[in-house]
């Protein structure tokens, strides 16, 4: 049953910009709504007619840590190996075969049929930060915020090819038609911006290969269309349609709305439709939006010291300038920001690549964390790095050393919005194949996630299919107490 | 009648199963015991008992058979139920309007006016058509006071072609119809060819049950020719793979869950789907139901794509058969009459004459050749010796433990007694036949008509006609529409026609607040409903208004202007967008390029599907990004710019007159005082601007591939296409009323 089904109701007409599509609000009933939101009179009204569970009116269900979300998706899966797990034992046992009680009746992506031998790690892995992580030598910036991440090296998933396992990452189930995590935050949590959509992505590339990442990833799923990712374009035009025709300048453009919502507004006095006036909110929104997202988007503003910081340079669609735009995002109140990083599927080249893709990110993602710090930002912030899955201790060989994909251990590592810092959580076999100690699931993370910003997963849930769904599915989650502070 | 008021009483079930959260808990029967009536109470302990489920996901309790005799408003066979008396029979036109009368009656409601014969006829034909009216007729049907005019006009709009295409707007949501495989590279795929058979059955009337067999069985209709194998490409409309590291048994498991999760949502409204790991909590519906119906599809030759698909566009999925347009197959024809006549002749000519004829067939050859390789192709189903099918504990495909299951239709709902193996064909006739599900096909598919042409269904969830899903509003009405569309002999037309002459949808949109309080959604359809167009309506409405639709039936996909870089995080191979720069460019939407990973902007920002699932309705939602397509989307500023130019060709030279016109052809009313004021002085503005900056006049008139109207004042035409852009933009101009 679609939730937009909802035009008609009469409490949503009292509130008539929760329609109002990507983020909310508009004029001076924006900080009503957003109110209500929080209150959960919007969700109230939905469960009479969609079916929502009463329970989720409550949120948050209890104090959040986190405000926000920054999810740094290293898209291709980068190798746990070259980052945050140093395995020894996987040096010593180079070239000899992997021992087949590990694999035996396994999952196996590329190397299907071939034959199994170990890998060792191609990096040096050092003591960091008064924590003495220890963080691979591919990743010298990483070194610097030891102190500051908590690395999690058990993490499994379900999904071995790219494109399910970024959509069991994103929605809690490889089954298209499910909502993304953002979404899901943005309903329960409304927006805090009348400028901009609350749920945003930002792509970049570098590295091998770059795996296409389908716009299902950032979907709404069954939830209204409204709580969709949108996705910035740093180059180009930053929204589709954002740019005026040619010919039409901000003016002209302004006084076409102008007509539009007045013309709508005398059509109401007839026919007395409460979608009219939603509409008019969208048009007015719209059309600020192509102000203040250009605005967004323009970095060069920025002071030289900070663009030096991150490595950006204004315009060049890079990680660096995404991670400044993260911040410039938070800064005005979006609520989940996702950057996408591809070019991490290192089949083969893997010293080469791991070089170009830490190299383009490495310093960034430091800048970021440290950019937050220093805004006092991160404290309700909460930062998530990682790949959809991982990368095997085994060797592939498609030109020169590689590994592949590999889901039943890889690591990721969270910092900020209530995560505590400087520590290190679970562990991975001697070769690094399997999670044996606190494994974390990708619905724990899920579960996690959601508990820093006020919300009980199991308890926010929504009717679909007769099925009372949430990000974390109906198997059972388990919000990792352990990391938190 | 005993058997509604059980169906009532069944209605009150979703609050019980909503305080699950979830999945039910084990033995959660003694917590609901609550109902009110003995048959409300059966079916909740049933529930309870089906809940318990063991740690393979096979039911441990109550083998199906038993669970049948629960009575499921959707599981009954339909009865001729007794029409109603009412107080005013007169309001009706035809029986349906009896049905919802008598509930009119006893809420104390009455229904509403007649629609004003503007906005009828605009309705009806945005139903029928997806289209708006010509401007000239909704003149002569505005005059036409004759009690049958209408009726008249539903007919020959069911005629028309554009009937089909609007029809297939909707089947194609159900049956994901895409034109890209989905997974990873998302590269387009060959299947047009079965979109246009979709079009070119629905605007025959194909019966429906005929149109079921075609698609899941045209393959194995040994009559059904070519035409058969196209229809068959439904088989292959699912999401496909060839990422490097596809594991075959896996995307295998894949493919038959998305076959049996579509069969089962687009013919049983059944979530089958969720039989996937273990048997279904709320319906009658296992585990081994779902396998064995992903073994009807086992036959299915696809394998070789995970070896042999490409990185091109199109990728290769395997079999495909070429289609000839109409000319095309013409001259294939002529060709291979020529150059038989040719080769019988070789024979008794002199040397030199015979390596003349060799060499003209050759030539032709090479044409056919030629034809044949340029030809659209489409996928098509092919038989294989079947995959053994194994019931997946949990899912899980590398689990080989399970047991082997044959086809068969879910337990219980009977049992397919053939002696043999059953195939797609059978189940496409079972599906269809009053001995098999075809009772509940029939309500499942006018539930979605009804939908169609009211706004919601007489049972609102029209993807789930189990036990979630909710109990009809007028469930004797459902019925009745139910046998009539069986005993029509499935015939589409027939029903569409039965639903758009009642009197109940000629009715005013315009309701009371009071009527909108009480009746928000509108289930008791005391009014006509009202909401936004479709997607593809929304593009084809302004392509008709301003005259630059293009209305050819069928072809290969078309591609409209769209924001460039769109398809940057596409890879394998990696894409650009090249927009048509014809007049394939002003093509129906039904016709656009459908990628599913990366859907056309404009598509989405209506809320169009990405058709990887069965999407049995859609949202409606109103938004800022909407909102900023219908103002900058190079499509709709075309158009702006088409009708004013079509303004200014007009005798008319007076301003008044010429907004009058423009107004009449896109709400198909005269502005009010008010409204011919404000468009008025926004013309004025943009004269001015415009007058100033010539640059910009000259700017927005040559927006598009639209030829420049040299002959005409750019700054007039500018200002006249603001003007047009304005009413275009209107929330009147894209809603159906």
């Amino acid at each position: 049953m679609s939730l937009e089904e909802l035009s008609y109701s009469p409490i949503l007409r009292r509130s008539f910009l929760g329609q109002a599509g990507v983020g909310l609000g508009s004029l001076a009933l924006s900080s009503l709504m957003k109110r209500e939101l929080r209150a959960g009179n919007v969700n109230t009204s939905r469960s009479s007619t969609s079916g929502m569970a009463g329970d989720v009116l409550q949120l948050p269900h209890h104090v959040p840590t986190a405000k926000r979300v920054i999810f740094l998706c290293m898209a291709g899966g980068p190798s746990q190996f070259e980052t945050f797990d140093s395995k020894p034992k996987l040096r010593e046992m180079h070239g000899k075969p992997m021992p087949e009680s590990y694999t035996k009746g396994q999952p196996i992506a590329q190397l299907q049929g071939q034959e199994l031998k170990c890998q060792r790690p191609l990096a040096e892995f050092n003591h960091h930060g008064k924590c003495g992580r220890l963080i691979s030598d591919f990743l010298p910036w990483h070194g610097k915020m030891a102190d500051d991440i908590c690395v999690v090296n058990s993490m499994v998933t379900e999904q071995i090819n790219h494109d399910p396992a970024h959509t069991f990452m994103n929605t809690g189930t490889a089954i298209a038609g499910h909502p993304s995590m953002g979404s899901w935050v943005n309903y329960g949590l409304g927006s805090d911006t009348e400028d901009l959509p609350g749920f945003v992505v930002l792509t970049s590339q570098g590295g091998r290969n770059p795996q296409p990442i389908a716009s299902r990833q950032w979907a709404a799923g069954f939830l209204p269309g409204r709580f969709q990712g949108v996705e910035f374009d740093s180059r180009g035009d930053p929204v589709h349609y954002l740019r005026n025709p040619a010919g039409v300048p901000p003016s002209q453009q302004r006084a076409l709305v102008d007509t539009v919502g007045e013309l709508n507004g005398y059509r109401n006095q007839v026919v007395d439709d409460p979608e009219i006036t939603t509409r008019v909110a969208a048009y007015e929104m719209a059309f600020r939006m192509q102000a203040s997202v250009p605005e967004l988007m323009d970095i060069s503003n920025e002071p030289r010291e900070v663009l030096e910081m991150y490595g950006a340079r204004p315009g060049d669609g890079s990680y660096a300038s995404n991670c400044l735009l993260a911040r410039r995002l938070v800064e005005r109140g979006v609520r989940f920001i996702q950057l996408y990083h591809r070019g991490w599927d290192h089949h083969g080249g893997l010293a080469k690549y791991m070089d170009i893709c830490c190299g383009l990110t490495d310093r960034p993602t430091w800048a970021l964390l440290t950019d937050l710090k220093r805004r006092g930002m991160l404290d309700d912030t909460l930062v998530v790095w990682g790949g959809e899955f991982g990368r095997t201790p085994m060797y592939q060989g498609k030109e020169g050393v590689g590994r592949d994909h590999h889901i039943k251990a890889f690591s990721m590592w969270l910092a900020g919005g209530g995560v505590r810092g400087g520590i290190r959580h679970g562990k991975t076999d001697d070769l690094g194949y399997f999670a044996v100690e606190d494994v974390v699931h990708v619905r724990d993370l899920h579960a996690t996630m959601l508990h820093v910003l006020g919300i009980d997963h199991d308890v926010f849930r929504v009717k679909h299919q007769g099925l009372e769904t949430g990000l974390t599915g109906v198997e059972g989650a388990r919000v990792v107490e352990e990391i938190l502070v | 009648m005993p058997r509604i008021s059980a169906n009532r009483d069944l209605a009150c079930l979703g609050p019980f199963i909503v305080r699950w959260g979830g999945h039910p808990p084990e033995n959660s029967s003694s917590t609901m015991i609550s109902g009110r009536t003995q048959s409300t109470f059966a079916w909740i302990l049933l529930l309870g008992v089906i809940g318990v489920v063991d740690a393979r996901g096979s039911d441990s309790t109550v083998p199906p058979a038993e669970v049948a005799n629960a009575e499921h408003w959707a599981y009954t066979t339909p009865e001729e139920p007794s029409v109603p008396a009412v107080m005013d029979a007169d309001w009706a036109s035809n029986w349906i309007d009896l049905f919802l009368l008598a509930r009119l009656d006893s809420e104390g409601l009455a229904p509403s006016p007649p629609a004003d014969r503007a906005t009828l006829i605009r309705r009806l034909h945005l139903d029928l058509t997806g289209l708006p009216p010509p401007p000239d007729r909704v003149d002569v049907f505005v005059a036409d006071t004759r009690p049958d005019a209408y009726v008249k006009l539903v007919d020959q709009l069911l005629a028309l072609p554009s009937y089909g295409e609007r029809m297939a707007m909707y089947w194609l949501d159900l049956v994901r119809y895409a034109d890209t495989v989905g997974y990873h590279g998302d590269q387009d795929h060959s299947i047009s060819p079965y979109r246009d058979f979709v079009i070119d059955a629905l605007n025959e009337n194909m019966a429906f049950d005929e149109f079921t067999r075609m698609q899941l069985a045209g393959d194995l209709i040994t009559d059904a020719g070519v035409r058969g194998q196209i229809a068959s490409g439904y088989n292959r409309l699912l999401q496909t793979s060839h990422e490097g590291g596809v594991q075959k048994q896996e995307y295998l498991a894949i493919y038959g869950a998305d076959r049996v999760r579509n069969v089962s949502t687009v013919w049983l409204g059944a979530t089958l789907g969720c039989c996937q790991c273990h048997d279904h909590k709320y319906d009658p519906l296992t585990l081994r139901d779902f396998y064995s119906m992903k073994a009807f599809f086992a036959d299915i030759d696809e394998e070789d794509h995970f070896k042999h698909g490409t990185n091109a566009l199109p990728t290769n999925r395997e079999p495909e058969i070429s289609v000839f347009t109409e000319a095309e197959g013409r001259r294939v024809d002529e060709l291979n009459q020529r150059i038989e006549k040719l080769d019988s002749s070789v024979q008794s000519v002199s040397t030199e004459d015979r390596e003349l004829i060799v060499g003209q067939i050759e030539v032709l050859k090479e044409e056919r050749a030629s034809i044949e390789k340029n030809a659209r192709k489409t996928m098509i189903s092919r038989v294989v010796t079947p995959r053994t099918t194994r019931i997946l504990p949990r899912g899980n495909w590398l689990d080989e433990s399970g047991e082997i299951v044959e086809p068969a239709v879910p337990a219980r709902f009977g049992k397919l007694e053939l002696g043999r193996r059953a195939t797609r064909l059978d189940l496409a006739n079972w599906l269809t036949s009053r001995d098999g599900a075809g009772a509940l096909t029939a309500r499942v598919m006018v539930n979605r008509l009804w939908y169609l042409f009211f706004g919601v269904g007489v049972a609102r969830s029209l993807d789930d006609f189990g036990a979630q899903g909710e109990a009809p509003s007028h469930p004797e009405l459902l019925d009745a529409l139910a046998l009539e569309f069986l005993e029509s002999g499935w015939d589409l037309k027939h029903t569409v026609r039965l639903l758009v002459t009642s009197q109940a949808y000629r009715q005013s949109s315009l309701e009371p607040r009071k009527l909108l309080d009480r009746d928000p959604e509108n289930r008791l359809v005391a009014r006509q409903s009202r909401f936004r167009l479709s997607a593809e309506t929304i593009r084809d409405n302004a392509l008709a208004l301003s005259g630059l639709l293009v209305s050819v039936v069928g072809g290969s996909s078309a591609k409209p202007y769209q924001p460039t870089g769109y398809y940057q995080h596409l890879n394998f191979p990696a894409r650009t967008y090249k927009h048509h720069g014809d007049l394939r460019q002003w093509r129906r939407g039904v016709y656009v390029h459908w990628q599913r990973q990366f859907l056309h902007p404009m598509l989405k920002a209506f809320d169009a599907p990405t058709r990887e699932e069965c999407t049995t309705q859609r949202s409606r939602s109103n938004t800022p990004l909407a909102a900023l397509t219908l103002l900058n989307d190079p499509t709709f500023v075309e158009a702006a710019r088409a009708l004013a130019e079509c303004v200014l060709r007009e005798e008319s030279t007076n301003d008044r007159d010429r907004l009058d016109g423009l107004f009449q052809r896109v709400l198909l009313r005269r502005p009010d005082d008010r409204e011919r004021d404000t468009l008025l002085r926004y013309l004025d503005t943009s004269r001015v601007h415009y007058r100033k900056h010539e640059e910009d006049a000259r700017a927005l008139v040559s927006t598009g591939q639209l030829r420049v109207a040299d002959d005409l004042d750019a700054v007039e035409l500018a200002s006249w296409t603001a003007v047009a852009r304005a009413l275009l933009n209107l929330h009147e101009t894209v809603m159906r009323t």
